[in-house]
């Protein structure tokens, strides 16, 4: 008689609990550098996706087909910026429930990782991984055109530089000279260099007197210092990543090499920079996607502190992801079944690929057809330890 | 010849030299261990960074002067390689010597991952002395900071061949690195001196971690790789188990490296390196200095 007063207890609590077991997550992963040198990126964008997850939950969820309610949940994979994790890491993800991934962090992972993607949806032909990926930090510009299952939400630096340089050129109208210093063994420093601040300065009537070259790991930066204190530039641009960017600028300080205007890369916009060297960085000026100007990025930056994080231009992309896939979502009609998983991840893609635009924490984000975006974006400073807005384009 | 390339050659040679004596530190740590247990402990970069980064986290507790921070580096990186020498080296069969050697890669990318968890992979200031001096000498410069680098580097090697050759401890370790199985028949705590070979050679990874840091003003875990990997290149071209080949082979690595970069650029410095990497290894595979007879 207990047992079988106890089995039917059980079966009684296990009926209770079938609704809060059979309720629908939404799984969307993010993937990126969240260990090795790099890895601050990737907590970061972690973090922000916990912090809009949670806010996402808390508002209900997103809606599916059947007009029912389902929750997101996330998990973040590391791939170290290595371009084989990479494509190890997604080809994992592709196994999962996931509905589209966030990632990865490093261009030179995004890169080879988009080749195995189908290039053209519906090509037959093509035996691609059909898998969506909405990207937050890789920036290397053009690489969405790689496949159409890939978009990002990196901003243009082709445009935030053209403007910045016309900007210099219009606020500085003594500087006509310009210095490059560029990490020449990391994908995103040396293109931004080399195709687009070179590019944007000569355009800007700047002429280019040098260029200093060192890499990721190096830790003398002598030689390159006292070419460009020979060179006398007005300006100096140093496309590189915090750590450089930091050994580089002690050594200008060291040689007593202080230019009118000094130009960083746009990743180095960030706590990892200031905390390095914030003296030697005063007046440092970079163009960034993110700052916390209105009520909303700084409710995001509290959000992603309080999880951890820290809220820049990266990691704010990783959270306008997960609001715009909130709304993808909801507008798609996915139905958030194990059977209609590879259909919902199309459908995600169809919604994305349709977006004309969307509302990012500075304003209003475009799409572009071939998966891009252009993003608002405002110049920052390094002052007195921090960053402060030093000039506003959308204002 | 032109007049400004001339003086950056001199330049690029000077700041070579005194950069290189860190990478003499980090050769003769190794050199010491390979001297003494006949084995490679390739964790040695990264027990000297994150010794290097306790002197960091004891600055961020308490205020420090960097000579103490720079002390409290070399410390920490003592004791690191102590726990370095415990986990890959004590009790691993002396019959298996690459069992030593992997569980020392092991460890390497153990303390790098540590390291870089633990600083979430950020750049610190680090601190220096006479960052703002120099020495002029027509058009030629000398870091003031350099010139303490360097000759805090040199003090470390007057100290360790004080203790190498004028102690009762050194004399053990000599006998050790010689004929082990005799030093042991004559009392000789072979135990007792590698696990003392592991402590002093941390202290100078330390200090070259430390040097290091200071030289650039900033300490990442970036800096692991190259230390280990530059530590190597020193010690094949001075020759393993010979400390003035570690000296010699470091002062090398730094002027070649600086001079190279002046004249071929950045993208193609280290190719010039290896390569006399590898005519060192195809030439003269015992390096300038090596000696591998007179061991049982």
């Amino acid at each position: 008689m207990k047992l079988k007063n106890f089995a039917a207890a059980s079966i009684v609590t296990m009926m209770a609990a079938m609704p809060a077991l059979a309720e629908t997550t939404i799984k969307i992963a993010g993937f990126g550098a969240s260990s090795g040198v790099v890895g601050i990126f990737g907590q970061n964008s972690s973090a922000a996706m916990q912090a809009a997850v949670e806010k996402i939950n808390s508002e209900g969820g997103v809606t599916l087909a059947n007009g029912s309610k389902a929750m997101l949940e996330t998990e973040y994979y590391d791939d170290r910026c290595n371009a084989e994790e990479g494509i190890s890491v997604l080809r994992r993800i592709a196994t999962t429930n996931a509905a589209i991934a966030v990632g990865p962090t490093c261009s030179n992972v995004a890169e080879p990782l988009f080749g195995i993607l189908q290039a053209k949806v519906d090509d037959a032909g093509d035996t691609g991984l059909q898998f969506p990926i909405f990207t937050d930090v890789a920036i290397k510009g053009g690489l969405a055109g790689i496949s159409e299952w890939v978009f990002r939400n990196t901003p243009s630096e082709a445009t935030m530089y053209d403007d910045l340089f016309a900007w210099l050129r219009a606020t500085y109208p003594d500087t006509k000279t310009i210095f490059g210093g560029v990490e020449e063994d990391f994908a995103h420093s040396r293109f931004t260099w080399y195709s687009v601040m070179k590019a944007a300065a000569e355009k800007h009537g700047f002429e280019v007197v040098g260029e200093g070259q060192w890499l990721l790991n190096d830790t003398n930066f002598s030689n390159q210092a006292r070419a460009m204190r020979r060179a006398e530039p007005d300006i100096i641009a140093i496309s590189a990543h915090p750590f450089t960017t930091c050994g580089m600028l002690r050594e200008m300080d060291r040689q007593k090499i202080s230019p009118k205007v000094l130009v960083g890369l746009t990743s180095s916009s960030s706590l990892e920079t200031l905390t390095g060297c914030a003296n030697e960085a005063e007046g440092l000026i970079i163009p960034t996607s993110f700052a916390p100007v209105n009520d909303a990025a700084k409710y995001a930056a509290d959000a992603v502190a309080a999880k951890g994080g820290a809220l820049d231009l990266h990691s704010a992309a990783a959270w306008e992801n997960f609001m715009i896939l909130r709304d993808v979502i909801n507008a798609a009609g996915i139905e958030g079944t194990a059977e209609s998983l590879q259909s919902d991840r199309r459908k995600i893609r169809d919604a994305l690929g349709a977006l004309d635009t969307v509302e990012g924490l500075l304003g209003t984000n475009k799409r572009l057809p071939d998966g891009e975006a252009v993003k608002p974006y405002v110049f920052v400073g390094a002052k007195d330890g921090g960053w402060a807005v030093v000039h506003n384009p959308g204002s | 010849m032109d007049y400004y390339f001339f003086i950056d050659l001199i330049q690029s040679l000077v700041d070579g030299l005194l950069f290189g004596t860190t990478y003499a530190l980090i050769g003769i740590g190794f050199t010491l261990i390979f001297g003494v247990m006949r084995k490679l402990n390739l964790a040695y970069g990264a027990a000297a960074l994150a010794g290097t980064y306790v002197g960091l986290a004891a600055a961020f507790v308490t205020p420090l002067p960097p000579i103490l921070v720079f002390f409290v580096s070399a410390l920490g990186s003592g004791i690191i390689g102590y726990i370095v020498y415990l986990g890959c080296f004590r009790y691993t069969p002396s019959s298996h010597p690459m069992a030593a050697l992997l569980a020392s890669v092991g460890m390497l990318l153990f303390i790098d991952e540590l390291v870089i968890h633990l600083s979430h992979g950020m750049p610190y200031p680090y601190p220096s002395v006479l960052r703002n001096a120099e020495i002029t000498l027509g058009e030629i410069w000398i870091r003031g900071d350099m010139l303490f680098v360097f000759g805090i580097c040199v003090l470390a090697m007057v100290i360790l061949y004080w203790l190498l050759y004028r102690t009762s401890l050194g004399l053990a370790t000599r006998a050790v690195s010689q004929q082990p199985r005799a030093a042991q028949l004559c009392g000789i705590p072979t135990g007792q001196v590698n696990a003392l070979t592991f402590v002093i050679s941390g202290v100078l990874g330390g200090t070259a971690g430390a040097m290091t840091a200071a030289a650039v003003g900033v300490l990442s875990p970036i800096i692991a790789m190259s230390l280990t990997t530059k530590g190597l290149i020193v010690v094949v071209i001075g020759g393993l188990g010979s400390i003035p080949g570690a000296i010699i082979g470091g002062l090398m690595v730094g002027a070649a490296e600086n001079v190279f970069q002046l004249l071929r650029g950045v993208t193609e410095r280290d190719i010039y390196v290896m390569l006399l990497l590898f005519i060192f290894l195809t030439l003269r595979p015992g390096g300038l200095f090596g000696n591998t007879e007179g061991r049982d």
